[in-house]
Formats: structure tokens, sequence, C-alpha cells
């Protein structure tokens, strides 16, 4: 019973952060991008909870507290950039940024 | 040739009696729903609808094996949540990344955190649900639609079609067939490891040893614990957690507050932005009036 649900849960966080990975490349708008980034948070933060419940350890809870304020400080600090960024260009596209690849 | 197909065949026959489920059948539903979601991603082409059927025929067949081989294992009360949770995130992280509207996108991901709170609460930690919601649809989320309205470029009041009102970085994606591959081929090993390789990476843990790591009410996910926990192992790590919290505060307000001198020439400085200067501050104590008070040198001012 407890190896298959812990199956269960681990291949919704998988599918889960692979969709963000998938959107993270496709997407061209910024805060779309940033927005697949807190996807993949989610699905790392299912799997913690699920190795949590089903080891019998509070570390994953733990963990997931920490996980849930990284992406906090990384939202606050990527929309303030998003919206210099925005300022500068007027446009929301990461291709305008082309000159950054180099 | 032959020998690719041989190996292929191999490969699906190839115990059978050990595999939940076979690598090539979860690879053939990895391929079909790349398909469905190179053809869902927004792009020139108009087949969403077939994108859709197919990746939603994918995860259905995915969820019709998983849920077959667990038939006999499986006795949890809590299992149609379960799926009805697992298939609402998913839906919702899908739209997340195909729908052409970044605000449509940003609810979406409201509906797949709340999905996701459900989870959490489906495996005792519901302190963790409580903040999920909290943080995410409460804090993150607001951020969002705000940076989204702000950034909004302006809508030509004419132009009454849905989608012409969206810039052109929001109707053309990038790479999509290159991404579904790189992305469901790391779907695919990832389940393959998860389904058939999991019992030699995390043994059974017998229900003794559980209820000795895991006090009763830490089982069932007390909150009180997860405190005690935190406040007990993990210590310095809260606090570092708290100053991290406070330096991108200050991080953002400092990036967000920054003038914005006008290097491209495309841009159109507008008064928000550019041309309002900061005001004047006055730091001359005196120039506040103050009244109602007995001491005489502040007594002393006009009372204009």
């Amino acid at each position: 019973m407890q190896i298959l649900a812990l199956q269960h849960y681990l291949a919704v966080g998988a599918i889960m952060f692979v969709i963000g990975l998938i959107g993270f490349i496709t997407r061209r708008n910024l805060i779309v991008i940033f927005l697949c980034t807190e996807l993949m948070f989610q699905a790392v933060a299912i799997n913690l909870i699920a190795f949590s419940r089903f080891t019998g350890n509070l570390a994953g809870q733990a963990f997931v507290i920490f996980v849930l304020v990284i992406a906090a400080s990384e939202a606050s600090l990527a929309l303030g950039l998003v919206v210099l960024l925005f300022r500068q260009k007027n446009t929301l596209d990461a291709d305008a940024w082309r000159e950054l690849k180099w | 040739m032959l020998g690719v197909v041989s190996t292929l065949a191999f490969a699906v026959d190839a115990g059978s009696a050990d595999y939940i489920v076979k690598p090539m059948i979860i690879l053939l539903l990895c391929v079909l729903g790349g398909i469905g979601t190179i053809l869902l991603l927004p792009g020139p082409k108009q087949s969403a609808g077939l994108g859709g059927v197919l990746l939603a025929l994918a995860g259905l067949a995915f969820g019709l094996i998983i849920f077959r081989a667990a038939a006999g294992t499986v006795n949890s009360d809590t299992g149609p949540y379960f799926w009805i949770f697992a298939v609402i995130a998913l839906v919702g992280a899908v739209r997340v990344i195909t729908h052409a509207r970044p605000v449509y996108s940003a609810l979406y991901f409201v509906l797949t955190v709340f999905a996701s709170a459900g989870l959490f609460i489906l495996m005792y930690a519901e302190f963790m649900a409580a903040a999920l919601v909290l943080i995410y649809a409460g804090a993150i989320l607001i951020t969002y639609v705000f940076v989204i309205m702000l950034a909004a470029s302006a809508q030509s009041p004419s132009d009454r079609s849905p989608l012409a009102s969206l810039a052109e970085c929001d109707l053309v994606s990038r790479e999509p067939f290159t991404a579904a591959c790189v992305g469901f081929a790391l779907m695919g090993v990832l389940l393959f490891v998860i389904l058939d390789k999991a019992d030699q990476l995390t043994p059974p843990l017998p229900p003794a040893a559980v209820t000795t790591l895991m006090p009763e009410e830490a089982v069932h996910g007390s909150t009180q614990s997860i405190g005690q926990y935190l406040f007990q192992n993990q210590m310095v790590n809260l606090e570092l957690s708290g100053l991290i919290l406070t330096v991108s505060m200050v991080g953002a307000i400092v990036i967000a507050r920054r003038r914005v001198v006008g290097v491209d020439q495309s841009f159109e400085p507008t008064v928000e932005t550019i041309s309002s200067t900061a005001a004047p501050v006055n730091d001359d104590p005196h120039s506040i009036p103050v009244y109602g008070t007995t001491n005489p040198r502040q007594k002393s001012f006009p009372q204009t």
C-alpha cells in the first residue's frame, strides 16, 4: 500500500515538473516564464511532502517551508526585474533581450 | 532495422512480471503527450483541439494503467480524492503553459495551487496546505497579476477579435518541438524510475517503524510537531530564511524604484516612469507646523 501510493504522488510531481520545464523553454513572455518556475517549485514541494509522509520524516515538510521562502523572494525580485525590463523596451518578449546571450 | 525492432520487442516483453508499467508503454504515452503538447502550445497552427484530445488520451491511458496496477494493492479510502486533485492539478498546469493570455495562465496556476493543497491535505500536511494557499495563491499570485496588469500593452479598442490584443511573444512559442522532446524524454525516464525502480530506492517501511519515527500526532500532520522540528533541528536555517526574505524585500524595492533613462529609441517616456522627478525633501524640522502644544519654542511659529 505504502510504496505504490508514494509512487502516485511522485508521478504527479514528475509530470508537473516536466510541464513547467516545457513551459519555461517554450514561452516567450517573461512573466509566464517565471510562472513556469513557480510550477516547478510546486512539483518539488509535492515530492518533498510525499517523501516526508511515506518515510515518516518531518524534514520534508520543513524543506517545503524553505522552498516557499525561496519562491516568495524569487518572485518578488524577478517581478521587480520584469517591471524594470518592461520599462526599458516596452515589451515583455524575452527575445527583446537577445543581446544578453553574449 | 531488424535489430532495432527486435530490441524494442525485447524491451516490451522483458520482465513483464516485474514492471508495474512496461517502459515501452510509458515511452509511447510520452510520445503521444509530447505531440499533444506541441499542438497545444500557442503557435501559428490552429489545431489546439486535436492536441488537447491527444494529451487527454495519453493522460487517461496512463492514469488507467496506474489505476489498474494499483487496484489490488492500494486499499486507501482517500483514493478518489487523490485522482480528482491530481487531474485538476495537471490540467491546470497544462493550461498554464498553453494559454496565450498571461492573466489566464496566472489564474490556472491558482487552480493548480489549490489542487496541490488538496494533495498536501491527503498526505496529512495541512499546515503546508494552508501555507501554500496563503503564500502562493494569496501573495505571489497577487504580485504576478499586478505585474501583468502593469505591463499590459495598450490595446486597440477597435479590434475586437479575442487574440488580437496580445503581443506576438504570447502567440508564438519558441521551439515547441525541441522542448517537447527534451521534456517528455525526461518525463519518460522519471516515470520509469518512479514506477518500476522505486522499491529499490526506498525500501518499504513497516508500520511500526513509521510510528516510531513519527509520533502519532505527527503522522496525522500536527502543526505543533513541525514547529518543534523547525525550532529544534532547523534553527539556523529558519533564521537564514528570514534573512533571505528581508534581503529580497529590500532588493525588490531597490530594483523597482530605479528610474530608467531611456536608452532605447523605441521607448516612449511616460509621465509615470520618466519625467516625474522625486519630490524635493525639505529636511528643515522647523518647517513642519506644530499646533496645540505647550512648548513655547514651537508655539512661536505662525499658525498658517
